[in-house]
C-alpha cells in the first residue's frame, strides 16, 4: 500500500505473512482508512495464538466547516447562495442549516445550491464558519472495526487501545497474561518508532 | 449405454427441440435453468450423440461444454459464513463447482472457528454425509489446519477435498489420516477472486474434484447400482405429482449414488417407497427412503446390484 508511511506484517509462517498483508491492504481500502493510518505493524503468530497490530494515525485535518466544501456569497436581497463543491457533507449540512434557521427558510433550487434565508441584520459570510462534522469522531470506532475483521474470527478475546494517534490492538482465542501483552506491545510500537 | 455430463447453452429460443432431443436419445435433463433469454440444461447423454446435440444446437446458437460434475450434489463446508469473512471464499468455490455443473449446498457449522474451540456438531456430521464430497474451505496458517481439521472431519466418510492457503504438498504433510484431494494456494482472502493466478487456483479445484469423484464412480461401477440416479429421477418427475409442486429449482437432485426428493418425508415416503420404476420392482426394492437432515426431505440411497439382484 503507497499512502501508508510503514506497513509490515510479520508472522511465523511465510505464506500466512503474506495472505494477511493481502487481506490488511484488502480491509483498509475497502474501509477507506489508508489515508488515516499512517503506520500499521501486524505480528501473528498462529501457535500462541496471538494477533497483535499496532500504528499511528494521521491528524486527519480537524473540524469540517461549511466554507471547506461550499462557496457561500450574499445575493441583493441579504440571502445567502451556497454554492456546493463536494456533496459529501451535504446531508449533515442541511440538517444543522434547517435546525439553526427553521426549515420553511432554507431553499434548495437545485442539487448543487442552497439559499438560506437570513433573519435582518445578520452577516451570510458568517455561515461558511459553521461546523459541519467532526471526521475524529467514529475513527476509532471503525479502526477497530477494520482491524476486528483483519484478525483471524477464531480471536475473540480482545485488548484495544487508541489515544492520540497511537493504537494497538491484541487478539488472541485464549486469554493472555497482562504483562506477556503489554511487553510484546511495547516491543511492536518502538519498531514504528513510538513508546507509551 | 455410457452416459457424459454436458452443459448446454443457449437462447429460449427453439430449446424445447434440444430438450425433446435429449430425451429422446435417452439422455437425462439434470437441471434446467431459464435466466431470462437463456437456457441452461444439465444433463447426462450417450457418449456417441454429443457432436450431434452439438451440431444441432448450432443454428440455434446453443453451445455444448463437457460438465464434469453434472448429476453429482457436493457441499462446501466451511468454518463460519460470518460477516467477518465478507466476501467470501466459500462463495466462489461453490460458483465455481456450479460452473462445472455440480449442485452445491453450503454448509456453515455452527462452531467451526478457532483452531482450539472449532467443533462438528452431529447435525452437520450427518448434513455433509449425505453428499457425493465434501470441500473444506479452510484458512491460511498451517498450524491451525493441523489442529483443527481432525475435529472436523470426525465422522465424515464421504471423500473429503480440502483446500487452503498453504501449498497443496503442506497440507499433505499436515493432514493424517490423508483425504481424497488436495488444492493449496486458496485461503481466507478478503476480495473476490479474479486475478488470473487466483482463477487457475478455482480450476485446479474443480479438477481435483471431478478427480476424486471418478475414483469414486469407479468404485461403484466394481458394484454397479440397481438403477441409475438420473433414470430414477425420471421416473419420480412422471408419476410424482407432488415434486412439480414444489419451488426449489432441483426439486429432484441427482447423486452420484442416489436421490435427494424435496417434499415431506412423513406424507410422501410410503408413496415413494411402493411407486413402482418397471415391470413390478419398486423404488424400495432397489433404494433405501430415509428422512435427510436437510429440513423434511427425503434422501434415497440407491442399493448396488450385489445387495438386490435387481437390475433395472
Amino acid at each position: 500500500m503507497a499512502a501508508l508511511e510503514y506497513f509490515e506484517v510479520e508472522c511465523v509462517e511465510e505464506k500466512g505473512r503474506e495472505v494477511y498483508e493481502q487481506i490488511a491492504s484488502d480491509v483498509l481500502l475497502d474501509l477507506d482508512l489508508v489515508r488515516v493510518v499512517d503506520k500499521l505493524h501486524i505480528f501473528i503468530d498462529p501457535r500462541v495464538p496471538v494477533f497483535v497490530a499496532v500504528g499511528t494515525t494521521r491528524r486527519s485535518g480537524g473540524l469540517v466547516r461549511i466554507r471547506d466544501f461550499a462557496d457561500v456569497n450574499a445575493d441583493e436581497e441579504g440571502r445567502a447562495v451556497l454554492s456546493i463543491g463536494d456533496e459529501t457533507y451535504l446531508a449533515p449540512m442541511l440538517s444543522i442549516l434547517w435546525e439553526r434557521y427553521g426549515k420553511e427558510y432554507i431553499d434548495q433550487p437545485d442539487r448543487f445550491s442552497v439559499v438560506v434565508h437570513l433573519p435582518a441584520g445578520e452577516d451570510p459570510r458568517a455561515i461558511e464558519d459553521i461546523v459541519v462534522a467532526d471526521p475524529e469522531e467514529g475513527l476509532y470506532r471503525d479502526l477497530i472495526y477494520a482491524l476486528q475483521i483483519i484478525a483471524p474470527e477464531g480471536f475473540k478475546v480482545r485488548r484495544e487501545y487508541h489515544a492520540g494517534g497511537v493504537f494497538y490492538y491484541v487478539a488472541s482465542e485464549n486469554t493472555l497474561p497482562e504483562e506477556i501483552v503489554e511487553t510484546l506491545v511495547a516491543e511492536k510500537l518502538k519498531l514504528v518508532g513510538v513508546t507509551l | 449405454m455410457i452416459f457424459v455430463p454436458i452443459t448446454y447453452k443457449g437462447g429460449v429460443y427453439r430449446h424445447d427441440e434440444i430438450v425433446d432431443l435429449i430425451e429422446d436419445l435417452g439422455g437425462y435433463i439434470v437441471q434446467k435453468h431459464m435466466i431470462a433469454q437463456d437456457v441452461v440444461l444439465q444433463s447426462l447423454v450417450p457418449k456417441d450423440d454429443v457432436d450431434l446435440i452439438r451440431a444441432i444446437g448450432r443454428p440455434l446458437g446453443g453451445e455444448v461444454i463437457l460438465a464434469p460434475l453434472v448429476g453429482t450434489e457436493i457441499a462446501v463446508v466451511s468454518p463460519s459464513l460470518e460477516i467477518h469473512h465478507l466476501p467470501h471464499s466459500s462463495c466462489d468455490v461453490a460458483e465455481y463447482l456450479r460452473r462445472a455443473g455440480a449442485k452445491t449446498n453450503m454448509v456453515g457449522l455452527a462452531r467451526g472457528f478457532g483452531k482450539r474451540i472449532a467443533n462438528l456438531n452431529v447435525e452437520e456430521r450427518d448434513t455433509i454425509n449425505e453428499h457425493d464430497l465434501a470441500v473444506y474451505v479452510l484458512g491460511n496458517f498451517e498450524t491451525c489446519i493441523e489442529e483443527k481439521f481432525p475435529t472436523l472431519r470426525r465422522g465424515i466418510h464421504v471423500p473429503i477435498v480440502i483446500t487452503g492457503a498453504p501449498p497443496s504438498d503442506a497440507l499433505k504433510r499436515i493432514i493424517d489420516p490423508p483425504v481424497e484431494g488436495y488444492v493449496g494456494g486458496m485461503g481466507r482472502c478478503m476480495h473476490r477472486t479474479k486475478k488470473p493466478e487466483e482463477l487457475s487456483t478455482l480450476d485446479a479445484m474443480v479438477e481435483e474434484v471431478s478427480r476424486v469423484l471418478d475414483e469414486k464412480r469407479a468404485e461403484i461401477a466394481k458394484d454397479p447400482l440397481s438403477v441409475s440416479p438420473a433414470r430414477l429421477m425420471k421416473v419420480i418427475e412422471e408419476k410424482m405429482e407432488a415434486v412439480h409442486m414444489v419451488n426449489h429449482p432441483t426439486p429432484v437432485t441427482v447423486q452420484i449414488a442416489g436421490l435427494r426428493v424435496k417434499i415431506p418425508y412423513e406424507i410422501y415416503a410410503q408413496d415413494l417407497r411402493f411407486l413402482e420404476i418397471e415391470s413390478g420392482v419398486t423404488v424400495g426394492d432397489v433404494a433405501e427412503v430415509l428422512p435427510s437432515k436437510m429440513r423434511n426431505y427425503i434422501w434415497l440411497r440407491i442399493k448396488p446390484f450385489s445387495e438386490t439382484n435387481i437390475m433395472v
